[in-house]
């Protein structure tokens, strides 16, 4: 039953490793901001050793540990979803004994997979260069929430993100929404800082969205900063909830589909 | 001069008719744009919460780079966004109608594609950047502000060298999304003081991919930090870019192929 998907998954494994130029620019794209994140902490800790909560030695495991996370976490497959519905090739799937959402998903793994095993290397050599002490938890416990909550935070992002492709049933224009909500998820998850530098104002904000919970939360229970069992309930509510919208989303959206092409 | 002013205005009224006919698309991408700016700006303010300076500047003048950067980075996009049509155009063999037209190819190339948006967009950071400069600790005269005015334009003849470059590269390779990502992402390393990096990195920065000649030297001329020896600087490198970039160019259009033909 399951080979359909691994099939999805070995065909996405394959696109990844075919273009391997385009990938390992984009990988170097992703070590940029990494650096530049990288120096931005060294010359705030330059002095005191610390800034705001945090020591040196924690922001910088953050910024690299977020390189890891966001390459687990974020993804760009169910893009392809938005434009296959406003083309007309999602017709093919409403003919095929697949699930869409797995389907994806499978594809979606497989390019995780490969980004995630990348960004380890990368963060591994550049540590190695820059002689970093990059802190590890000394708690099985921490570890193994960590881990939990990491693969919630997978999970969220998929369905958020497969949520706003199905736009494309409304509207030809899902690719501006699409573009709205990842620079909404780079930022308002932490990706490029820990959130609780922002004001109090702010915080509470990002603490009613979703998107925290998918990079920032993680990265502080990794850190054993924050209640790990309440950020991992809250990844359960966001999930159910989200869950369920998709499901909504999905039923409404095949009523409008028009099938565009047949 | 009047006939290529004539030409793009055409495509801008193009892309006015695109913005509104597609306007859900059209919004997202410009409060897309406001909040990658929001956020990066809440960043250096929340910083300030717990320092007093960053890399030896105070707030307004790291919100000076930060904007510095967001002028540069828009003006490249408003006049070069053609090339993100480029590889679509060399792969399917469309680049053929650019070579017939009765315009240099380069300039249709590179201005094929005008957003709107970030027209619109260019409005606040100017006003952001007059506010800033307003609030700056240092007192700027008006020499400093024609100096910032000239390295400004010249860091826009820099972009354009390195959209030249990519085009190049594009027709070589038939690929150029992370090229040109890969010139968007280096920088925005421009975002923020250059002190902060090392002193190789630097280097790099000044003499290889000169985005802190970009970026930093109309600030830092603004701040009264530039010396004369630096801004001659500035209009060698940018006149070596272009050398280099038109000759690139016209190497790759030799080894142009069509691929519709």
């Amino acid at each position: 039953m399951y080979n359909k998907y691994f099939t999805a998954f070995h065909l996405s494994l394959s696109e990844q490793l075919t273009y391997r130029f385009n990938f390992i620019v984009g990988r170097v794209r992703n070590i940029i901001i990494l650096l530049l994140l990288y120096y931005v902490w060294i010359e705030l800790t330059r002095h005191t050793g610390q800034f705001a909560s945090f020591t040196r030695e924690e922001l910088i495991t953050y910024v690299f540990l977020v390189n890891i996370l966001r390459s687990f976490i974020f993804g760009s497959q169910s893009r392809r979803i938005a434009s296959e519905i406003n083309d007309g090739t999602f017709s093919s799937y409403l003919t095929k004994p697949v699930n869409h959402f797995l389907h994806f998903y499978a594809r979606e793994l497989a390019e995780r997979l490969v980004l995630t095993f990348t960004a380890i290397i990368e963060v591994v050599i550049l540590s190695l260069i820059l002689d970093l002490n990059l802190l590890v938890p000394n708690s099985i416990s921490i570890i193994s929430l960590f881990l939990v909550s990491l693969f919630l935070a997978h999970v969220l992002y998929y369905i958020l993100s497969y949520c706003i492709s199905l736009l494309a049933f409304w509207s030809r224009e899902a690719m501006g929404p699409r573009f709205l909500f990842e620079w909404l998820l780079e930022f308002a998850s932490g990706a490029y800082f820990p959130l609780n530098i922002v004001s109090p104002f702010f915080f509470t904000i990002l603490q009613m969205l979703p998107f925290m919970y998918l990079i920032f939360s993680p990265a502080m229970i990794y850190l054993d900063q924050y209640s790990a069992l309440e950020i991992i309930f809250t990844q359960i509510l966001w999930i159910i909830t989200s869950g369920l919208l998709a499901i909504y989303i999905w039923q409404k959206g095949l009523r409008r589909y028009t099938g565009e092409g047949i | 001069m009047k006939k290529y002013t004539r030409i793009w205005i055409q495509l801008l009224k193009n892309s006015f008719s695109s913005t509104l006919s597609n306007r859900i698309d059209s919004a997202s991408y410009f409060f897309g744009k406001l909040i990658r700016f929001g956020f990066f700006w809440l960043l250096i303010i929340s910083i300030f919460n717990f320092t007093e300076t960053f890399a030896g500047y105070s707030t307004y003048q790291v919100l000076f780079f930060f904007l510095t950067f967001n002028l540069i980075d828009i003006l490249g996009q408003i006049f070069f966004r053609g090339i993100y049509l480029f590889s679509s155009d060399v792969r399917k063999g469309n680049f053929d109608f650019t070579l017939t037209k009765p315009v240099p190819a380069l300039f249709l190339t590179m201005s094929r594609l005008i957003d709107l948006l970030d027209i619109i967009f260019i409005l606040p950071i100017v006003g952001l950047l007059v506010y800033a400069g307003i609030q700056l600790p240092v007192t700027i005269t008006i020499g400093a502000i024609l100096v910032y005015l000239f390295l400004v334009l010249l860091a826009t003849v820099l972009s354009f060298t390195f959209h030249v470059i990519i085009a190049a590269a594009t027709i070589w390779s038939f690929e150029n999304e992370n090229f040109i990502w890969l010139y968007r992402e280096a920088m925005t390393l421009g975002r923020l003081p250059p002190d902060i990096f090392p002193v190789l990195l630097q280097y790099i920065l000044t003499y290889g991919i000169p985005i802190i000649v970009m970026i930093a030297y109309p600030v830092n001329a603004l701040f009264g930090l530039l010396s004369v020896g630096d801004m001659l600087f500035a209009g060698v490198i940018t006149l070596l870019f272009i050398a280099v970039s038109l000759v690139l160019w016209k190497i790759a259009l030799r080894s142009y192929s069509s691929a519709s033909s």
